[in-house]
C-alpha cells in the first residue's frame, strides 16, 4: 500500500487550520514588517488594542478591524482585509466572456446590476456594438429601482449601526418589493444575472409592470414616511451630525466618489461627467450637500431616491419599442485591445478595465470598487471619535464587503 | 409524568368550595381530578397514572416499570391520535416526559448567530425581518455572541482564510447546537468551486445538519430548512454534550 504524503498548500482548510495562525490575537505572530507596523503594534501609555471582527455584527460582511484605544478613545486602527477574498478577477480570465456577467454579480450583493453594468460597457466599447434604445431603457429603469433598493437598505443599516431597531424592519418593506418586482423582471431576487452584452436578458412583462405600477403609485409617500422615522428622530440627528466629518479636499486627495464625494460638496455624478446609457436624455439633478458628515451622508441618499424615482417615471413614458439584444454571435472574439467602462452606483463608480487578447477569454478583467477606496478613508474618520461610533462611520460610507475582497 | 382527567375513580372536576378535593395528603400517589379553577391548580401536584397505552411488551421500557408515553409519535399510534378531535393543540390530555417537553421548548426557540459571510446574508436578514417574519416559528432573534447561539446559519461563501474564525464560532457555541449550511457555496462551493481561495463546503471543516442549496436561497427556503431542523432538533440531530448522547438517539437517521 502507498502512504501518499502529501505537501502542504495554502488552499487546503485543514492546513490552515492546523497552523495556529491566532487570528483573534489583535498583534499578528510575525515581526513588523513595514515602519506602519512596527508604529501601530506599539502600545503608547494606557492605550490597548480591541479586536473587531471578523465575524461582528455591524462590520457589513467579514472585516476584521484591530483598534488602538486611550479608554474609550479611538487612536488608530489597522483593518485587515481578505476574508471574503474569493478570486473573482482570476475567475474571469478564465470565464468565456457571457460567463463573466454571472461570476460579477456576487461582488455587490446588494445592487448587482451595477457590477453588470459597467462590464457590458466595456465589452461593447470592444465590440463596437450599438444597443437597441429599449435595452438601454430598460437597463436605467431597473438600474434605477436596484438604486432606490440599495439606499432603502442603507437607512435601516445605518439606524441600525446607531441602536435604532424599527427602520430595518420598515427599509426592508421598501427592499423586498423591489427586489420581487426585480425578480419577476429578471428570473433572480439578489444575483439577477439580466445585463448581456448588446442588451438584457428579457423584456418587460406583465407580472414585473403591475407590481411597478402599485408601487410606484405609493412609493413616493411610503418612503418620504420611512425617513421621517429618522429625519424628525432627535437622538438620531444628534448622533449623527458632525459624526466622521470629511471635507472636500479630503474626499478629493483619498478619490471618494458617489454620495460620500456629494455629501462634500463636490457635484460629481459619473451619469453627468461622463454620460453613458441615456443619462443625457433624461431630466434629473444631482443632489449635493457641503457637510460631509454622517448625518449629510444620510440626506443625500433619500434625495437621491426621490431623483431616481423621476428617473423611473420618465423611463415609463418614454419607453420605446423595439428589440432588446444587438445581434451578436454565440461566442464572442473582440478585438485585441483596451476599454473601460464606469457607472455611478449607489455606491460610487464602479469601474471595469478589460484587456482583450483576441481569445473569447479577457486576458485581464480589473475591477476598481469603490467601497474598498472609502474603506480607506475610515482610517481618517475614525480616530479621534468613541469606539461606538466606529460602526457608525462606517455604516455611513456604506461599503460592500463582497467589493473591497473582490 | 402523565395527566389526565377525569380517571375513573376520581371526582369529575373539583367543585369551587370544595377545598379537600385536591388537597389531600395522599396527592402524590393518588389520582386526583384536574382542578376548575386555575388559581389551585399552581400549588397542587397532579399525578395520574397512563391509561391511554401501554406498550405490547411490558418490560421493554425501563425494565417492566409503568409504561408512559415518551414520544409524539408514539401516541400517534394509539387509536385516540387517530381522532379528529385530538389534534396536538387541542388535547386533553400530554402524555410526555421531561425530555420531550425540553425538545419542544429547544426547537421552537432557535437562537441563530448573526454572522453573515457574503451575499446570502442579505436573504437571511431579508427572512427575519417584516415580509418573512422567522419570529412566527421561534427562529428567534439572531444573536451577536456565539455564546448565546443554538444555530450557525453559515450564509455565503467561506474562504480558506475565513475558516479558521468560523470553526472557532462554531467551537465557542455551547452543545447542543446545530449547523445550517445556506447556499451553494456552503453546500459544495457553487460557482467558487474553482477558485484558489475557498472551501469547497463548509462540510470540510465543520459538521452541517440541513443543506439549504439556491443561489442565494430564498428567504422561504431558508425558513423551510429551519423547519427541517426543528424536526430534527426533536430527532436529537446536532451535536449535544457528551453525557446526553446515547439511547435517546434514534437508530436509522
Amino acid at each position: 500500500m502507498v502512504t501518499h504524503s502529501r505537501q502542504p498548500s495554502a488552499d487546503d482548510p485543514r492546513v490552515l487550520l492546523d497552523q495556529e495562525i491566532g487570528v483573534f490575537e489583535p498583534v499578528p505572530p510575525y515581526p513588523p514588517r513595514t515602519e506602519r507596523e512596527a508604529e501601530f503594534y506599539t502600545l503608547g501609555d494606557g492605550e490597548m488594542f480591541v479586536n473587531m471582527g471578523p465575524q461582528h455584527p455591524s462590520t457589513h460582511g467579514v472585516l476584521r478591524i484591530v483598534l488602538k484605544l486611550n479608554g474609550e478613545q479611538v487612536v488608530d486602527l489597522d483593518p485587515v482585509l481578505g476574508y471574503l477574498h474569493r478570486g473573482v478577477e482570476k475567475i474571469c480570465e478564465n470565464s468565456d466572456y457571457h460567463h463573466i456577467v454571472n461570476q460579477l454579480d456576487p461582488l455587490e450583493y446588494i445592487s448587482s446590476l451595477f457590477m453588470e453594468w459597467p462590464y457590458v460597457q466595456a465589452a461593447e466599447k470592444l465590440l463596437d456594438l450599438e444597443v437597441p434604445r429599449r435595452a438601454e431603457y430598460i437597463r436605467v429603469l431597473s438600474g434605477e429601482l436596484n438604486r432606490i433598493a440599495s439606499h432603502a437598505l442603507f437607512m435601516g443599516w445605518f439606524a441600525l449601526d446607531l441602536g435604532g431597531l424599527t427602520p430595518i424592519l420598515w427599509s426592508f418593506i421598501e427592499r423586498d418589493e423591489i427586489v420581487e418586482m426585480l425578480g419577476a423582471l429578471t428570473g433572480a431576487r439578489m444575483l439577477f444575472n439580466y445585463f448581456r452584452i448588446g442588451g438584457v436578458n428579457g423584456d418587460l412583462n406583465h407580472e414585473f409592470m403591475s407590481r411597478l405600477g402599485s408601487w410606484m403609485s405609493r412609493a413616493a409617500t411610503q418612503i418620504e414616511a420611512n425617513t421621517k422615522l429618522l429625519n424628525e428622530n432627535e437622538i438620531f440627528v444628534r448622533r449623527a451630525r458632525g459624526l466622521g466629518r470629511m471635507d472636500r479636499e479630503m474626499a478629493l486627495r483619498m478619490c471618494v466618489t458617489g454620495p460620500n464625494l456629494r455629501a462634500t460638496g463636490v457635484p460629481f455624478d459619473v451619469r453627468r461627467a461622463h454620460p453613458y446609457s441615456i443619462y443625457p436624455e433624461l431630466d434629473f439633478d444631482v443632489p449635493t450637500r457641503t457637510e460631509g458628515d454622517s448625518l449629510a451622508r444620510y440626506l443625500l441618499r433619500v434625495d437621491e431616491v426621490k431623483q431616481s424615482l423621476r428617473i423611473i417615471d420618465q423611463c415609463l413614458h418614454q419607453m420605446p419599442d423595439g428589440p432588446i439584444m444587438a445581434r451578436i454571435p454565440r461566442l464572442i472574439r473582440p478585438r485585441p485591445g483596451r476599454a473601460y467602462g464606469a457607472v455611478e452606483s449607489p455606491r460610487g463608480q464602479y469601474t471595469m478595465y478589460m484587456i482583450s487578447d483576441g481569445t473569447d477569454q479577457p486576458f485581464r478583467l480589473r475591477i476598481h470598487d469603490p467601497s474598498f477606496v472609502h474603506l480607506g478613508s475610515v482610517g481618517r474618520l475614525v480616530p479621534g471619535n468613541l469606539v461606538a461610533d466606529t460602526m457608525a462611520i462606517m455604516a455611513s460610507l456604506d461599503p460592500v464587503m463582497g467589493g473591497v475582497d473582490k | 409524568m402523565a395527566l389526565t382527567p377525569d380517571a375513573p375513580g376520581a371526582p369529575g372536576g373539583a367543585a369551587p368550595g370544595d377545598v379537600t378535593a385536591g388537597a389531600s395528603g395522599q396527592a402524590g400517589t393518588m389520582p386526583v381530578a384536574m382542578p376548575a379553577d386555575s388559581s389551585r391548580a399552581l400549588t397542587e401536584a397532579i399525578v395520574v397514572p397512563n391509561s391511554l397505552w401501554t406498550s405490547a411488551n411490558p418490560i421493554a421500557y425501563n425494565g417492566g416499570r409503568p409504561a408512559e408515553i415518551t414520544h409524539l409519535r408514539e401516541w400517534a399510534q394509539t387509536e385516540d391520535a387517530r381522532r379528529d378531535n385530538a389534534r396536538w393543540g387541542a388535547l386533553e390530555v400530554i402524555p410526555t416526559k421531561a425530555d420531550y417537553v425540553l425538545d419542544l421548548i429547544r426547537a421552537n426557540s432557535l437562537w441563530p448567530l448573526l454572522s453573515g459571510l457574503a451575499c446570502c446574508a442579505i436573504e437571511m436578514m431579508s427572512a427575519a425581518t417584516s415580509k418573512n417574519d422567522m419570529d412566527r416559528w421561534g427562529m428567534f432573534p439572531f444573536r451577536a455572541s456565539p455564546r448565546q447561539a443554538d444555530v450557525l446559519i453559515v450564509a455565503g461563501t467561506l474562504t480558506t482564510k475565513m475558516s479558521g474564525p468560523l470553526l472557532r464560532l462554531w467551537e465557542q457555541m455551547p452543545e447542543p447546537k446545530w449547523c445550517v449550511a445556506m447556499g451553494d457555496c456552503t453546500v459544495s462551493g457553487g460557482r467558487y468551486k474553482r477558485s484558489y481561495s475557498t472551501v469547497e463546503g463548509i462540510d470540510r471543516i465543520m459538521p452541517v445538519d440541513v443543506y439549504v442549496p439556491g443561489c442565494p436561497p430564498r428567504p422561504e427556503g431558508l425558513i423551510f430548512g429551519m423547519m427541517k431542523l426543528q424536526q430534527l432538533v426533536k430527532d436529537r440531530r446536532g451535536h449535544w454534550p457528551e453525557r446526553m448522547v446515547g439511547p435517546n438517539v434514534p437508530d436509522g437517521v
